[in-house]
């Protein structure tokens, strides 16, 4: 079981090739570059399962063939995958797989991308002996609203169904039947819905699982494959597009291992339609109405003129290059400090700069080895989907143990070993008290805390919302001192921040108190600040670089005040939105299909976005667009393309000195594994990479003790409150607290795209169990919260005193009820009649 | 009573329904006497040592040594067990039933003792759904037992624990292989699994698990009680001790039938089996089970019923059972029975198998249709090669083993049915079902 990891040799087809013990034949056969076939086989998926039979090879010594995908290597092994025995075998699994196969691969989706097809050229015996009928299934049918499933093509490889058992564990695709009757399927012929089921359609090899939303739209031979990166989420998966005359027209995996392991969420797998949608916006406007690049720049120029330095600018989704570039304008050209990227507040510099130490910070691969892991105050799957994916393979593979801490329920509290459920607002109490714990003090952090005291290498994975409370990002640094992260390899913290680019946006220069680099500067105005100073007067103009405000940030109505008080209002945009219709001139963004630009990973790892597809006509290169911005407004960058832009970047942001675009190719660098990486506040150099792996019992559904944490009894203004204690525990008025999240399906992603539309989230309350039976809900009933009408839904393991809402959905968003503090909530049932 | 041939061990007192109960087996069999001074007397390493000695040979299939595979469990803390395998799924077989229905405590008792050798703390047996009244019994059986505290918390007071289930399996043949059976036993699809790692070092749940046939773990008490050297006695130097031999088919008396392993096939066959009926031949018989390969007549009935002759003559003693073809069974329609069973019970992982055994049943349906040429059973014999040996679990071989001997042995009979498919007057008589008693020298 052990990769022992001592070098050997072994000798096949007569060639010596080196190989680590342990490791799987095939494995090491690839290396050496002996191409052995195989269907099933792919370490991704697990162990292997040895179900295919057609990596059978002859090993001197043993009379049977072996399957080389789960025979480890031994020293001095002789091993032979050409011989006539062999190639009989590898014949006749070839015409086994055939005997039931349709063949229709003229009308196949996967024609000329198929492994069956190449093996079946490659190793079969090149004609059929069979002409018995075959077997048949209705097809294709709908296994999922985004996946067709053609069972007469599957050749049962057993691939699509671990991935659902063992990758993303949603479970719902079984093998159904038996023998040559066994087909895929789920549970009473429901859809298969889960999040991460595209992948399936990735590694099915065959045209078995096809995604609708490709089918029949191309041939291998009319497409071309464009590396990129996907810009939804932080999680910043490498894609790579097929493009097709110039348009996207599927995206899949671009394997990187140090990202996202292979895989895709569904999000960034069929999120490519809404750079279509009727609702982009494809040239500039001004008060509404279409103009040109000429007129619209003249009116920008002039309207931030006009601020005489009353401006602000908050980013949202850009590049590294465009946050730079927009700082620049900001602070140089416009004389303004007030800039920021995070959508309410944030830690100080001198608290970033300290999170940003290379000796705190954990990177995506240390999840994999890590021996305790704490997920705090995010659920990875709506907040960075890949994320949960590794989480559950580091307790599956490796025997991590996982300890969640976090208002809400998440996803992965079935794999916990304890949990800790907080009340909003009560984050940075629960940090302080968790650092104490783990240092020894008995409080109600300590069952979180046993896990994590002396636990060896220890990954925190935490969201970046906790730190919008005072005092929560400090705390954290005590959580990693007391674990003892900065001298323990492979330990360290990974932010999950709200937004896609949010490290690199920050490392850019776009903050109210730090420049590039993180370095010191004049103190500007945080989003919020921003806010109450449009509101207050104190600023008049406001540029929203790729951030919607009215839908994504708290505090709704105050940002209506807010952009309906400014004088003038620029906002660059995917899409037309609430915000668009109260900006006075609306920019066209690029997608991430589209744009040529670096992002950094929450890891710290620089990755570039390239074009891949064509820009709509009147769309612009957004870095373009801000260097004649900066002309027009008396600053001559010297920028005037991607190159010029990422070398102003790294010369100016001290971390990405020196960095060249071809060091971060593909795969992306991170800043801090660099020779002689600075560190963001003292310049030492950074340790060296982790240990190896250790073993560990799989074990991923437990029932996790979970400990409710009471309230400090004095935090800002929720003396009220009386939150989660274990039982009913609500305030005396019989109001709850309100807690909000960001539903991994609520945005543009699915309103705007056809494929994901039916997954669009409605809100919903949720309440626990107790508050339900006291105010007579049940799931289903119509309530009214504060104003947003929604249904109500009953949920085990959310605490009594505490409701959720969703932050986003288009109908009743939850981020209108948001006021900077917490939020108290009254739950009115409507009768059917009212409702 | 018993015939001169036989030989009764484990089948001693059967006929006594007294021996179904705790006090029937205490007072006709001295039951549990051994488990007592094995727990009080004995250490892991004494019992472990005196059924490898023994020479003891898996009853379930593949003959393996019982008292070696006892002894691949690596020592620790970590939990072990004990799995009996009792899915008695096999065309031929019925031994375990008899043994299960008419001497429960012997099995239990058996199981105890393993255990100690295996160091289990846990132990199930795992029954064949179908096996519904055996069942039953067992329950009753394991009630007792723990009762009287020969299960449970520390044993007879000398703090060994151990818990035994009875699972009742749902019905499907593969849950007899070892690995489907554990992955079943965990209740998840009853697939074979790779090996290795192999139960012995990574079975039930992960942990160290000894897997036995029922049959196989009945011996334990006796080999204990009465020492290796005893049980060597009996039986042939690489096969030793008895055999309880299911006989069915073409002859006059099926049954269950214990005997010395090694006495003649023939004495087994028309001694105690009483031989065909009146008037017909035996054209060929399965030594061990519908897996075995097919002997003619005249290859196989001479030979001594062991181990190592079945092995010789291209066959295999397999689970001990022999199914009986007299000259009025067409070999082709036996041919197509045989495959049509592993067609239906293959689990479909792997694809030699799966994919094997229903092109193989649909060449086999042609033929006995007379839609096949001579150049098809080329075809069929290449199948079975393909089959043999590239498969995940030997299901597939179980197949393209009879399969692959039938077509090679009775070629002609093949090509005169496919010529005629008219002439063969009853396809239907093959072999007929399992009979419900001991033998019917009983
Ligand atoms: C398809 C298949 C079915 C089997 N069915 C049984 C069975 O029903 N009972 C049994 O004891 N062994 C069965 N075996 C053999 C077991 O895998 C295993 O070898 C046996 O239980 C070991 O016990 P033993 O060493 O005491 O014989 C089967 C094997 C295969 C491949
Ligand atoms: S659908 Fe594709 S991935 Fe799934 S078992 Fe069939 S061939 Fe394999
Ligand atoms: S040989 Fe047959 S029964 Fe065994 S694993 Fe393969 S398909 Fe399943
Ligand atoms: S790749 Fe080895 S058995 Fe499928």
């Amino acid at each position: 079981m052990s990769p022992a990891g001592r070098e050997v040799t072994i000798t096949i087809d007569g060639r010596e090739v080196p190989a680590v013990e342990g490791e799987m034949l095939h494995d090491a056969a690839r290396k050496g570059d002996v191409e052995i076939p195989y269907f099933c086989y792919e370490p991704k998926l697990g162990d292997p399962v040895g179900a295919c039979r057609m990596c059978l090879v002859e090993i001197e010594g043993i009379p049977k063939l072996q399957t080389s995908c789960s025979t480890p290597v031994r020293e001095g092994m002789v091993v032979h995958t050409r011989t006539e025995q062999v190639k009989e075998a590898q014949n006749s699994v070839v015409e086994f797989l055939l005997v039931n196969h349709p063949l229709d691969c003229p009308v196949c989706d996967k024609g000329g991308e198929c492994p069956l097809q190449d093996i079946s050229y490659g190793w079969g015996p090149g004609k059929s002996r069979v002409i018995d009928e075959k077997r048949h299934f209705e097809k294709p049918i709908e296994l999922s609203p985004l996946v067709a499933i053609d069972r007469e093509r599957c050749i049962l490889c057993y691939r699509c169904v671990r991935f659902s058992q063992e990758v993303s564990e949603d479970a719902q695709l079984q093998l159904i039947e038996r023998g040559d009757r066994t087909y895929v399927g789920t549970f009473d012929d429901r859809p298969y819905v889960a999040p991460f089921q595209g992948n399936i359609t990735d590694i099915c090899p065959v045209g078995a699982l096809t995604n609708y939303t490709y089918r029949f739209r191309a041939r291998p031979w009319d497409i071309e494959h464009a590396g990129s990166v996907c810009t939804i989420c932080p999680s910043q998966c490498n894609v790579s597009f097929t493009v097709r005359d110039e348009k996207v027209k599927r995206v899949i995996s671009r394997d990187n291992h140090e990202v996202d392991d292979g895989w895709l969420c569904d999000r960034g797998r069929y999120g490519f339609e809404m750079f279509d949608a009727p609702e982009r916006v494809r040239e500039p406007q001004l008060k509404g109405g279409a103009v040109s690049w000429e007129q619209a720049l003249e009116a920008v120029a002039e309207g931030l003129r006009r601020a005489g330095g009353k401006v602000a600018a908050i980013a949202g989704d850009a590049s590294n290059e465009e946050g730079f570039l927009l700082q620049r304008i900001l602070r140089d050209a416009l004389g303004s400090p007030h800039i920021d990227s995070r959508p309410s507040r944030g830690p100080k510099a001198d608290v970033l700069r300290r999170l940003a130490e290379p000796n705190v910070s954990a990177k995506v691969r240390d999840i994999d080895e890590a021996d305790a892991i704490l997920v705090l105050g995010t659920d990875p799957l709506h907040s960075s989907p890949i994320l949960d994916l590794r989480v559950r393979k580091a307790i599956r593979r490796n025997g991590a143990k996982l300890v969640v801490a976090t208002e809400r329920p998440t996803a992965l509290d079935g794999g916990a070993e304890a949990i800790a459920r907080y009340a909003p607002g009560q984050a940075a109490h629960f940090v302080g008290e968790l650092a104490s714990a783990i240092g020894g003090s008995d409080n109600v952090a300590t069952p979180v805390a046993e896990t994590l005291r002396d636990a060896g290498k220890v990954v925190v994975i935490w969201g970046e919302r906790i730190a919008r409370e005072d005092g929560a990002a400090e705390a954290l640094l005590d959580v990693a001192a007391a674990t003892n992260m900065s001298t323990t390899d492979g330990a360290g913290l990974l932010e999950i921040p709200d937004t896609t680019n949010a490290r690199g946006l920050r490392e850019a220069g776009c903050l109210p108190d730090a420049g590039p680099g993180l370095s010191d500067t004049t103190a500007g105005k945080s989003t919020e600040e921003i806010r109450e100073a449009l509101i207050s007067g104190e600023l008049t103009t406001l540029v929203l670089f790729g951030a919607d405000p009215l839908r994504d940030f708290p505090d709704t109505p105050a940002w209506e005040e807010a952009l309906t008080a400014a004088d003038f209002v620029l906002t660059f945009s995917m899409h037309d939105n609430a915000t668009t219709a109260k900006s006075d001139v609306v920019l066209p963004l690029e997608t991430h299909a589209e744009k040529d630009g670096t992002v950094t990973h929450p890891d710290g790892r620089l990755q570039r976005v390239r074009p891949s597809a064509s820009r709509p006509e009147n769309v612009v290169p957004n870095i373009l667009v801000l260097s004649e911005l900066a002309t027009k407004l008396g600053l001559d960058t010297g920028i005037d393309s991607q190159p010029t832009a990422f070398q102003a970047l790294t010369n100016a942001v001290t971390l990405y000195n020196g960095i060249e675009d071809e060091q971060i190719g593909g795969r992306g660098l991170r800043w801090q594994d660099r020779e002689g990486a600075t560190s963001a506040r003292t310049g030492t150099e950074q340790p060296g990479p982790g240990g190896p792996p250790e073993g560990g019992s799989p074990d991923t559904q437990r029932d996790a003790p979970i400990s409710m944490v009471q309230p400090d009894p004095t935090p800002r203004g929720v003396a009220s409150a009386d939150p989660p204690s274990g039982g009913p525990s609500t305030a005396a008025n019989g109001d709850l607290l309100l807690g909000t999240y960001r539903d991994l399906w609520a945005g543009p992603v699915t309103e705007l795209n056809p494929p994901l539309k039916f997954l669009t989230p409605q809100q919903r309350v949720e309440i626990s169990r107790t508050d339900a039976e006291r105010l007579d809900l049940k799931s289903g009933d119509k309530v009214r919260v504060n104003g947003i009408e929604a249904e109500a839904h009953v949920k085990e393991r959310v605490p009594a005193g505490v409701v959720f809402m969703a932050e986003g959905v288009s109908d009743g968003n939850a981020n209108a009820l948001l006021n900077g503090g917490p939020v108290q909530v009254k739950i009115e049932k409507l009768d059917e009649a009212t409702a | 009573m018993a015939h001169r041939l036989e030989k009764r061990v484990l089948l001693e007192h059967a006929e006594d329904p007294d021996l179904r109960t705790l006090d029937g087996y205490r007072r006709l069999a001295g039951g549990y006497e051994t488990l007592e001074r094995a727990y009080k007397e004995m250490e892991q390493d004494e019992v472990l040592q005196e059924l490898e000695d023994s020479g003891l040979r898996g009853r379930g299939g593949a003959g393996f040594s019982m008292g070696k595979k006892a002894s691949f469990l690596p020592r620790g803390d970590m939990a072990k067990y004990l799995c009996c395998n009792a899915d008695e799924s096999e065309p031929g077989a019925f031994k375990d039933r008899e043994l299960m229905q008419r001497n429960p405590h012997q099995l239990i008792e058996g199981i105890a003792i393993a255990a100690l050798a295996a160091d289990a703390g846990h132990a199930f047996i795992f029954i064949r759904g179908e096996y519904d009244e055996q069942a039953d019994i067992l329950d009753a059986a394991v009630a007792e037992a723990y009762e009287a505290g020969y299960l449970g918390t520390n044993i007879l007071g000398c703090h060994r624990d151990l818990e035994l289930v009875v699972h009742r399996g749902a019905g499907a043949y593969i849950c007899g292989e070892e690995t489907a059976l554990l992955d079943a036993l965990e209740g998840k699809r009853g697939n074979p699994r790779l090996k290795p790692p192999f139960p012995a070092v990574q079975g039930l749940y992960g942990g160290p698990t000894l897997i036995n046939n029922v049959e196989t773990l009945s011996n334990v008490p006796h080999i204990v009680r009465r020492g290796a050297e005893w049980f060597k006695g009996f039986g042939t130097e690489q096969s030793p001790g008895t055999k309880v031999v299911s006989v069915s088919g073409g002859v006059r008396k099926p049954g269950n039938y214990e005997v010395e392993l090694g006495i003649p096939t023939r004495e087994l066959i028309y001694d105690l089996a009483g031989g065909p009926e009146e008037g017909h031949e035996i054209k060929a018989f399965f030594p061990g089970g519908s897996s075995s390969p097919v002997l003619k007549a005249e290859e196989g009935l001479d030979l001594p019923y062991s181990f190592e002759a079945m092995a010789e003559a291209g066959s295999m003693l397999g689970s001990g059972s022999i199914i009986v073809c007299d000259d009025r069974v067409s070999i082709p329609h036996l041919a197509l029975r045989t495959a049509r069973f592993y067609h239906h019970e293959s689990c479909g992982k792997c694809v030699p198998c799966r994919e094997g055994t229903n092109w193989t049943v649909k060449m086999l349906e042609r033929m006995v249709r007379g839609e096949a040429t001579p150049m098809d059973l080329d075809i069929v014999s290449s199948v079975q090669q393909n089959i043999i040996g590239h498969c995940l679990c030997v299901l597939g071989d179980s197949m393209a083993m009879p399969v692959g001997a039938m077509v090679r042995k009775f070629r002609e009979e093949f090509e005169e049915v496919m010529a005629n498919p008219d002439l063969v007057l009853d396809p239907h008589a093959v072999v007929q079902g399992a009979p419900e008693t001991l033998g019917a020298s009983t």
